[in-house]
């Protein structure tokens, strides 16, 4: 049985007050995760904390929207098979476009500052591109970012702009393209792959874009 | 973003994805990715910390330059802290039925928000 139903099955069990799960190592984990979910004494199990180990979002998010009493979990996206081509001329002779999910600054929208908490209505809905010739004033109160350890103060770590254009007056690559393409972040997979993704080839092809760089939040 | 990576690559763009979630953009699958173990938002470098802030740009060029075969993750030689504990707080599970109570207002509050949005015809 896939981990991720047989998690959502035995939650529900469990608040029945039955649980009857044939797999006694797949019980035990289901056990404890659920355990972690409902107890409100103990901590989160952070053993990537523990160990350093990179944080399992989608294990950990999967936990927390449960415990939370929300049954169907989010599916992150899943592919086997992965695209590949590289570069088809040097770097150094390379236009470059840069790719982000960061939205603009919408004065009407609420609170987009430091350490703002989420905040649904700064998203933008459709594909935009601005121009690089000026530093754009692009926020992330949209996204789901670590707001106990993130300010989001500092537009440079998630929207490499200035560094960019430093590396390619540098020679680093060719040229940086003249402006910038945007992907709304919407939870849906089928508007980013049926709607979003080609308007974003349309424009890089448009431009001549030799290569990418994407920056997820 | 990684869904929008692989568009681009099997329509011939070379990408790399710069970003903080490791299992995330693995489990999407995409040809080049930068993995920089940092709190999410600090895919491109520490706040006000040139150092690696370069030093993650021109990490990322260089993979996207160097990879030969789709997969190919890289990761940061950079810390966020000297220690990991700020890898404990992210969707923590320790909350009180009063916090469990709040962040379900809060969810469904943003959800009927972006529904809102998505249905108006100008977003």
């Amino acid at each position: 049985m896939e981990v991720a139903h047989a998690y959502v099955a035995a939650y529900s069990h469990r608040r029945k007050g039955s649980a009857r799960l044939s797999d006694p190592t797949l019980r035990q984990y289901i056990d404890r995760r659920v355990e972690v979910a409902l107890n409100v004494q103990q901590a989160g199990e952070t053993i990537e904390a523990e160990l350093d180990l990179p944080i399992r979002y989608i294990d950990r998010s999967r936990a927390y929207y449960l415990a939370l009493g929300y049954d169907n979990p989010y599916r992150w996206a899943h592919n086997q098979e992965v695209p590949f081509v590289a570069l088809s001329r040097p770097l150094a002779d390379s236009r470059v476009g840069l790719i982000t999910t960061a939205a603009p600054f919408k004065p009407d929208a609420g609170d987009q500052g430091p350490w703002a908490p989420y905040n649904a209505s700064a998203k933008f809905t459709e594909v935009y591109s601005m121009p690089i010739k000026s530093l754009p004033d692009l926020r992330i109160a949209h996204l789901g970012y670590d707001r106990k350890h993130t300010s989001a103060e500092d537009i440079n770590s998630y929207f490499p702009l200035q560094r960019l254009k430093e590396a390619a007056a540098a020679g680093r690559m060719g040229e940086l393209n003249s402006r910038f393409y945007a992907v709304p972040s919407l939870r849906s997979q089928r508007l980013t792959t049926e709607r979003d993704a080609p308007e974003i080839l349309d424009m890089c092809r448009e431009d001549g874009i030799d290569a990418a760089i994407l920056v997820a939040t | 973003m990684s869904l929008t990576a692989r568009h681009l690559e099997a329509n011939g763009i070379p990408t790399v994805v710069m970003g903080c979630a490791r299992d995330i953009v693995e489990h999407a699958g995409v040809a080049r990715f930068f993995f920089n173990d940092f709190p999410l938002g600090n895919s491109c470098g520490k706040p006000r910390d040139l150092e690696s802030q370069r030093g993650l740009i021109e990490m990322a060029l260089d993979l996207l330059e160097a990879a030969r075969a789709p997969r190919t993750t890289v990761q940061s030689p950079y810390r966020w802290a000297e220690d990991s504990t700020w890898k404990e707080d992210f969707y923590r599970l320790d909350l009180t039925p009063e916090q469990i109570a709040k962040a379900r207002e809060e969810f469904d509050t943003q959800k009927a928000i972006l529904k809102a949005k998505l249905e108006s015809p100008r977003g």
